[in-house]
């Protein structure tokens, strides 16, 4: 389902260009459970962006389900990340402006289409999976950081999209909190049948994985 | 679109003070354009009235008269000297299509208003008038009489009621509608006899005023025959009739239009300065608003919003802060307008301006145009740097670089 030929990110900096992803050829089946493993500045996030839809490739192509994404247009890429991805991010990524229900709601509400008592019963629905029921008029400044990232996964998956892309979603999580989260994003790959790809440093996630994707100076190590 | 537009009020919310400092920078710039467009569209139309409803193009008046430049066009000031009512009559003089004959007489302890003001009691003909009548705005429905009057705008007394002058009864027959002319504001017309009745009450320094004789007049209101110059009139009158003089209603106005064209082009320059700076502001306080905001943008992007909705909640918080300082701004130059009202017509007409305001709807005109203006403005400010922002990949935005 997802296929990755010869992409390649080049940033350009003051001191020349820098290859964060220097030739990569990937395929990832329909399903799967992929775990992205390497060094720190190695170019994992470089290349989960360009699956993802955030960031557009200097070279190469991104095939999801035979579209190449970034052969598509402005408007019809953003819908390919509100429909298709279910992204993850390492850091706070809520509204701060919106209550959780909205901020889980929001993605649907973007694409349109749904009617808005529909989508948000499904926000109250994900939150209380995610066990944010009792939080679903609070602020995100007002949870953990551990629920804001349940609640983020909850967003993630409003739109049921195919494929969720985890960049280092528990880094900055203590350990406990860091197994129930990767145990819901797994869930939700076996239950759901949604691919997912996690970055991740943490070697005994990566082992649980059914494909391990090792990279070193953004290319894949066999 | 609710949804941006809450995310948008919501983003507005959050810094209060930015804002609301916005809102007010917003609403003076365009509080000073919607009052001083008021002004000068209520200055131009006021002109334009003056020239058109009063109608005379020149004023004949004896030679000694005084003449107020103010009103010189519009109404015979009163006088002592007098002029004889048939003397356009008798001269037949081609470049001249109407002269109106009218007597003015200044009295005091009339019985009309308290006891120490002064009336302007203003006879003129009714066959031959074309400056007192165009502007009745009510009147009973019938032709008027001997002993009817006719009051201007700025005196109040019910049509059809009893008016006593020097204890005589009168009938108010009709009111005029606000000229902005002294002399039509106040006065009290009426037909030559009915005025004429009243010479015996009336008591000068010596005797009745000598205008209050049958057949003398205070002065001519002179509408000139289709196509003839001023000019040439000018000197058609004066070497026809002999002790007047000829006020051109051109020549005094053109003066006071030249200095008020001047200082409206004045002004226009200042708000189109004053719209302008706003509008850079606007414009570096978004950039300044995106660039702060460029994570949540790039997550916005992330999760599936497209350009126009990224552009579209930036552009939507924009036109409703100046947009709202559009509608503050145009209630503060309604609240100035009305606090300092009576000094600047005051003010106005001292400088020669015959002063009234705008029509209500026209005022509704300017001050939404002013809204929308103010409206426009932040939409243009944040459209360019949200257009620029929702450019960029998501994954820039979020990273914060740019
Ligand atoms: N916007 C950028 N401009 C310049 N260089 C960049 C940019 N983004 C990433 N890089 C560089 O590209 C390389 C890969 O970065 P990337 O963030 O993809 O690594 P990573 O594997 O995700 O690292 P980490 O595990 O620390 O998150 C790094 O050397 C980084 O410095
Ligand atoms: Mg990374």
């Amino acid at each position: 389902m997802l296929s990755c030929r010869g992409l390649r990110k080049d940033y350009v900096t003051e001191r020349g260009e820098v290859a964060a992803v220097a030739g990569i050829d990937l395929e990832i089946a329909a399903g799967r459970y992929a775990a992205i493993i390497g060094r720190s500045g190695s170019g994992k996030s470089s290349l989960m962006a360009m699956i993802g839809g955030l960031s557009r490739p200097s070279q190469g192509q991104v095939t999801v389900d035979g579209i190449d994404i970034w052969g598509l247009s402005e408007n019809a890429l953003a819908a390919f990340r509100n429909k298709r991805i279910g992204y993850v991010f390492q850091f706070a990524s809520l509204l701060p402006t919106l209550r959780l229900v909205d901020n889980v709601a929001l993605p649907a509400m973007l694409g349109g289409g749904a009617r808005s008592s529909v989508t948000y019963a499904r926000a109250a629905t994900l939150l209380g999976q995610m066990g944010l029921g009792d939080h679903l008029d609070a602020y995100p400044s007002e949870v953990s950081a551990g629920e804001q990232r349940r609640a983020v996964i909850a967003r993630a998956l409003i739109n049921e999209p195919a494929l969720i892309l985890a960049d280092e979603p528990t880094s900055d999580l203590d350990e406990q909190t860091e197994i129930e989260i990767m145990d819901e994003l797994m869930a939700v790959n076996r239950e759901r049948g949604t691919t997912l790809i996690l970055v991740t440093h943490n070697l005994a996630l990566a082992e649980q994985a059914e494909q391990i994707v090792h990279i070193a100076h953004g290319t894949i190590v066999p | 679109m609710r949804l941006l537009a809450s995310l948008a009020l919501q983003n507005l919310g959050r810094r209060k003070a930015r804002s609301l400092l916005l809102i007010i920078a917003v609403a003076v710039a365009s509080g000073v354009v919607f009052t001083g467009a008021t002004l000068m569209r209520s200055i131009d139309s006021s002109m334009a009235v003056g020239f058109t409803r009063l109608g005379a193009d020149m004023m004949v008046v004896p030679e000694g008269a005084l003449t107020n430049i103010t009103a010189a066009l519009l109404t015979v000031e009163p006088t002592d000297l007098v002029l004889d009512q048939d003397l356009f009559a008798r001269a037949g003089i081609a470049s001249v299509s109407r002269a109106a004959p009218q007597k003015i007489a200044r009295v005091e302890h009339s019985g009309i208003g308290s006891h120490h003001d002064s009336v302007d009691l203003i006879g003129f003909d009714p066959a031959l008038d074309f400056t007192v009548r165009p502007w009745l705005v009510e009147r009973i429905n019938r032709d008027m009489r001997p002993g009817d009057v006719i009051l201007g705008a700025g005196r109040d007394a019910a049509l059809g009621s009893e008016l006593l002058i020097f204890g005589k009864p009168h009938t108010v027959y009709g009111r005029l509608g606000r000229t902005g002319v002294g002399t039509h504001e106040r006065g009290v017309f009426m037909s030559f006899a009915t005025l004429e009745a009243l010479a015996g009450s009336v008591h000068g320094p010596n005797g009745p005023p000598a205008v209050l004789q049958k057949g003398k007049v205070s002065g001519f209101l002179v509408e000139l025959a289709p196509g003839a110059a001023p000019l040439q009139a000018r000197f058609a009158i004066l070497s026809t009739l002999k002790g007047v003089k000829v006020v051109t209603g051109d020549s005094t106005m053109s003066g006071i239009r030249q200095g008020l064209a001047a200082l409206l082009n004045g002004i226009l320059a200042l708000m189109v300065l004053m719209f302008a700076s706003t509008a850079l502001m606007v414009s570096v306080l978004f950039s300044a608003i995106v660039t702060e905001r460029r994570g949540e943008l790039g997550l916005l992007k992330a999760i599936g919003a497209r350009r126009g909705q990224i552009v579209g909640m930036m552009v939507i918080e924009a036109v409703i802060a100046t947009g709202a300082g559009g509608v503050l701004g145009v209630a503060l130059g309604v609240l100035v307008m009305r606090l300092y009202e009576r000094s600047l017509v005051y003010y106005l007409e001292n400088i020669g301006v015959p002063f009234v305001w705008l029509d209500g709807p026209r005022i509704v005109i300017v001050a939404a145009a002013a809204i929308v203006m103010a409206s426009i403005i932040g939409a243009l400010g944040s459209l360019y740097p949200a257009w620029r922002a929702s450019r960029r990949d998501p994954y820039d935005l979020v990273r914060g670089e740019g």
